[in-house]
């Protein structure tokens, strides 16, 4: 029962290579004890802990960038630390962006003054942890990984929902963050036992070589691995906020401050995306010739996306709340990332993972732009942003970069992330056709279909936000009927408008983003 | 002779009596026990499956999952206690604020807690005189 002495030496062996893999998870944590200990001296706890919490995750980001001896994705078998954890290229694609997040994250929070000085300590800590735990998330090799990633990455965020201790909403967000977080982990501790129990292992190598051959090659699929990944799914898609778990994130949306909302729509995402395609293609790869996955868990996947795109689109129509219609087109992307990752090929994997940096850059900037409205008009509505261009050319003009790109005109980041995901739900459609499955040609272009009528639907609400920021007549206004500057701070604005650029450069230059992501998923 | 099924059939009780009674529940405390009682579940049958392959992975399982619970239950009891101490109230009808534009709140008819009427104590009457007390700084 316990390990012998052989996979012992086994474990030792490679324990160097693995740690330095792991290196940057290492710093975060360093990072997290030395911002906990910076107290303790009277003259560091004055310090405002963003700029101390940036430079950690700066170092984590170079040190992951500085680990080139990873080159393909075989040199990981059988995985880091007796197969716990796969630090391969994916992994290290999207934890990269994960750090990369959270540093641009520190740098607005730094500029938007949320949190203050006293609780900076507090709110960094929270975040490195959180980043911590997406980061096991996106390398988990292991249901045991799964589970401590999504409850790392979980357990800060709740409290960070709940941060602004002042205000009745955030109590109230936090609270319905929690009470269904809980739910969900249980649900999805019951699905992790049932798959442990079929396998007698953990490891999702195994596990869903296992699923895998169950599914392509008996006829009637035995019930409890099913149910076990249909219960783990659940967990997922309380993570992707995925219909019909995503009852919680509009409300945890609007009584969060905007940079929690962003962490949580952003980084959270990107780590459940990863996962639940990393499971995916462990599930292919078990039978790569068989379509029966596709026609069962793809299908299942693609009415999912479905329903979520066009869910979060509806219902963002309405909306007077910026960070709750914000919330909504959170989910209508979430729907978008589900399409790919439904097609259960590498292609749509690679694109989904573009999609991902896209939407980084587009999403933070959104919410960027509601921090700053909320900090100079004390408002987060539709109607704060009445006259916006004129009060404010920076801010106004980066917001109407920001939503266009989400709404996915060219020639910005989110059409490419869009272009990208929809030729490869029409390429997986005449792929499975070749294979010999009408049902799945129609199946997905039935869902390309959706996508587009849904990408039409979004417009709705993307240009009445523009319009009322660029058409209407401010009311704040001088004696002489002039709009008021909005008098955001330079530092901001320089932000709003390098992410701007950034999005800019992104949807022109997209090929070496493609190639990177592509060389992640082989 | 107690067998795998065995288990499993109390495992799956636990974890559907967890789930029936949070989504059922009212009171934050009570909720929040129910969802640990779904943890339970989950612990007896990793525990029970791991003696039936007779190695020790589900155990440990089990343990990273008591654990975590612990975490979760500290960060979800520190949180009601806030919510207790704005509110007065551990019902969870009572935090509705956030909510979509022209959904009315809902309106539980029932109170959370039954108010029972102490019963009439018979009154000792006033004798002696006062007592000097020194006057305490209260604490909070």
């Amino acid at each position: 029962m316990l390990p012998n002495s052989e996979q012992f030496s086994a474990l030792l062996s490679t324990l160097s290579a693995d740690l330095v893999a792991f290196l940057p998870e290492l710093i975060l944590a360093g990072g997290i004890t030395l911002l906990l200990f910076l107290r303790l001296f009277p003259q560091l706890c004055r310090v405002h802990s963003g700029f101390v919490a940036a430079g950690v995750v700066a170092l984590a980001l170079t040190t992951l960038l500085g680990n080139g001896h990873v080159t393909t994705n075989a040199d990981w078998e059988p995985g880091a630390f007796t197969g716990l954890l796969r630090l391969d290229l994916f992994s290290q694609f999207l934890r990269g962006l994960l750090l990369l997040f959270t540093l641009l994250l520190l740098l607005l929070c730094d500029q938007t003054g949320i949190p203050d000085r006293d609780d900076s300590a507090d709110f960094c800590v929270l975040l490195l942890g959180g980043t911590l735990g997406l980061m096991l998330m996106t390398s988990a090799n292991h249901l045991l990984m799964v589970f401590i990633g999504l409850e790392m990455a979980s357990l800060p965020s709740y409290a960070l929902a709940g941060f602004l201790k002042g205000q009745r909403t955030g109590s109230e967000a936090a609270l319905k963050y929690v009470v269904y977080g809980a739910a969900s982990a249980g649900v999805t501790l019951y699905g992790i036992s049932l798959l442990t129990a079929v396998f007698g292992t953990g490891n999702l190598v195994t596990v869903t070589q296992g699923l895998g051959h169950m599914i392509a090659d008996s006829e009637s699929v035995p019930l409890l691995p099913m149910a076990g990944l249909c219960f783990l799914f659940v967990g997922f898609g309380f993570k992707l906020a995925a219909v019909p778990f995503q009852f919680w994130l509009p409300d945890v949306f609007e009584g969060a401050a905007a940079e929690v909302s962003a962490f949580l729509s952003v980084a959270s995402k990107a780590a459940a995306v990863g996962l639940t395609a990393r499971v995916l293609l462990l599930l292919q790869e078990a039978n790569p010739e068989s379509v029966r996955l596709a026609e069962t868990l793809g299908i299942a996947l693609a009415v999912v996306a479905t329903i979520t795109a066009t869910w979060g689109n509806l219902a963002a129509l309405t909306q007077t709340n910026l960070k709750r219609m914000l919330g909504y087109s959170t989910i209508a992307h979430a729907g978008y990332m589900l399409m790919a990752l439904s097609t259960l090929r590498k292609d749509g994997m690679a694109a989904v993972l573009v999609y991902l940096v896209m939407y980084l850059v587009m999403n933070l900037g959104a919410f960027a732009v509601v921090a700053v409205l909320r900090n100079r008009t004390g408002a987060e509505t539709i109607a704060a942003c009445r006259g916006l261009i004129a009060r404010s050319p920076a801010v106004g003009v980066s917001l109407t970069i920001f939503l266009a790109s989400l709404l996915g005109l060219p020639p910005l980041g989110g059409f490419v992330g869009k272009f990208l995901v929809f030729s490869a739900v029409y390429d997986a459609g005449q792929a499975y056709a070749v294979a010999g499955s009408p049902t799945l040609e129609w199946v997905y272009s039935l869902l390309l279909g959706v996508g587009i009528v849904n990408t039409v639907v979004s417009a709705g609400y993307y240009l009445a936000v523009l319009r009322s920021a660029g058409l209407d007549e401010a009311e704040a206004t001088d004696a002489s009927g002039h709009a008021l500057p909005l008098g955001e701070p330079w530092g901001v604005a320089v932000y709003l408008v390098g992410l701007s650029i950034v999005l800019l450069i992104l949807g022109l230059v997209w090929n070496p983003l493609i190639t990177l992501a592509t060389s992640a998923i082989r | 002779m107690i067998s795998l099924g065995h288990f499993l059939t109390v495992g799956a009780v636990l974890f559907g009596l967890g789930l029936v009674g949070f989504l059922t529940r009212r009171n934050f405390i009570t909720m929040f026990l129910c969802a640990e009682m779904m943890l339970q579940g989950v612990v007896l049958n990793l525990v029970a499956f791991s003696r039936y392959h007779g190695n020790l992975s589900g155990q440990v399982l089990g343990l990273f999952i008591i654990t975590v619970a612990a975490c979760e239950a500290g960060l979800a009891l520190a949180l009601f206690l806030t919510l207790y101490r704005r509110g007065r109230s551990l019902d969870s009808g009572a935090w509705q604020s956030i909510r979509e534009i022209g959904v009315q709140p809902t309106i539980d008819v029932e109170p959370l807690m039954k108010t029972v009427p102490s019963p009439d104590y018979p009154r000792l009457p006033v004798a002696g005189r006062l007592p000097v007390a020194a006057e305490e700084t209260a604490r909070v």
